[in-house]
């Protein structure tokens, strides 16, 4: 049986930058929804296209919910800029925090990915599934 | 309209700024440069109207028109002696002026005259057109297409900011509608305001029925107050429009041009819609009726 470990932190478990999608806020929609296809990945991290700032996520979800409100011809929508439709309020980890934490607020949040932010800058993504196989230390 | 502001006008001239909340611009003049005596007149009596008005412009000739059906169509003046009558005409009357250019050889020589440099409707996605009018480092006057969606405009812009161009002025000159014929619709102004820069509606060329008449352009100019007093209703920050003082007579465009006579009429209609909204504006505030979910 597995052992739960605790001293994990979310850092150490974090997608690198350069494995799941990440855009500049003007990413054309079409654009992120192609990297989140070519990556499997069903969120895209947002980014200030004159800092590098962290500014919210898009997801999957985010999509479904825009496409049974969206009134827009589709093929301006995909014309958007992806930070017309990013969600800015969106929960963050910071790297030294512990896995253990993180998984649990995706539990109570019913997410699968936390962007993991330091000092306002992307560092990494929390995935629920290599998340899960370091808790239970598989 | 929350947009940028742009300013055209190099040393020589008086600058004009367009976009915010500023007043309306005018950009007029002949489609094409017929001569250097047309030129000065019609510079002389737009600036005699604009004074008048107190409305800041700026004059547009063409030294070649590149777009004509007809291969017996007035080409223009061509392109040394065009901007030779352009940089007279910005020297003896203190205006900027603007012209198309429809070979990107010829954008640097064109961008060392003109104030604004205008890509024409047809040219609107032309990766190299784009490139050589940003690398004039003058403002950008981008027509859409007559085949663009308002929104795709963006990838145009997209591809001039690329080349290093900050500064770029979006205008409407109506959509094709089925065959020989425009239409306008007017959400394209805040739909290109989206991308922070300024519109423009082109009031003459928005009324042309393309290539109806067998081999050139006709055009219904009956229409051009409507469509200039709906379009400054909406939200524009420049109005465009060709005159000249004996349209039939005209070298280019002379069923779409307005006559000269009618053009104090019309500017002082647009400069009014223009002011009223503004103030509408300031009185309700933004136009944001998105309902809440």
């Amino acid at each position: 049986m597995s052992t739960l470990k605790s001293d994990i932190t979310a850092g150490a478990v974090a997608l690198p930058l350069d494995s799941f999608p990440v855009v500049g806020q003007r990413t054309l929609l079409k654009q992120a929804l192609e990297e989140m296809t070519r990556r499997a990945i069903g969120i895209a991290c947002v980014v200030s296209d004159t800092d590098g700032a962290f500014l919210g996520v898009f997801t999957d979800g985010d999509l479904r919910r825009m496409l049974l409100r969206n009134q827009k011809p589709l093929p301006a929508l995909l014309t958007d800029d992806v930070i017309m439709h990013a969600n800015r309020g969106c929960t963050t980890v910071k790297p030294e925090d512990s896995l253990v934490s993180a998984v649990k607020i995706m539990e109570d949040k019913a997410i699968w990915d936390l962007p993991v932010v330091s000092n306002g800058r992307l560092v990494g993504l929390l995935h629920l599934h290599p998340a899960i196989k370091h808790v239970l230390g598989t | 309209m929350n947009t940028k502001k742009i300013t055209v006008g190099y040393e020589g001239v008086r600058p004009v700024v367009i976009g915010g909340d500023g007043p309306l611009v005018y950009i007029g003049g002949p489609c094409a440069i017929e001569s250097r005596d047309h030129s000065f007149m019609l510079a002389e009596r737009i600036g005699k109207i604009c004074a008048k008005l107190d409305m800041p412009w700026v004059f547009k000739a063409c030294y070649d028109k590149d777009c004509r059906s007809s291969p017996d169509s007035f080409h223009g003046t061509g392109l040394d002696e065009g901007l030779k009558i352009l940089q007279d005409v910005r020297r003896e009357f203190g205006v900027p002026v603007t012209s198309d250019f429809s070979d990107p050889s010829w954008g640097a020589a064109t961008g060392e005259v003109v104030d604004l440099i205008q890509v024409p409707a047809y040219l609107c996605r032309q990766t190299s057109i784009l490139r050589a009018a940003a690398g004039t480092k003058r403002p950008v006057h981008l027509k859409k297409g007559q085949f663009m969606s308002p929104w795709n405009m963006k990838n145009s812009v997209r591809k001039l900011e690329a080349f290093g161009c900050d500064s770029v002025l979006l205008t409407d000159r109506g959509t094709f509608f089925g065959y020989n014929m425009l239409v306008n619709d007017f959400r394209c102004f805040p739909i290109m305001a989206e991308t922070g820069y300024p519109v423009c509606f082109d009031g003459t060329h928005s009324i042309q029925l393309p290539t109806s008449m067998g081999n050139i352009s006709g055009g219904q100019r009956e229409y051009i107050p409507h469509l200039v007093r709906a379009a400054a209703a909406c939200g524009i920050n420049a109005l465009f429009m060709e005159c000249h003082e004996d349209p039939p007579n005209a070298l280019s465009d002379a069923n779409t041009v307005l006559d000269i006579q009618y053009l104090e009429r019309i500017l002082s209609q647009a400069k009014a819609m223009h002011e009223t909204r503004l103030e509408l504006l300031a009185k309700w505030g933004i136009d944001n009726v998105h309902a809440e979910v």
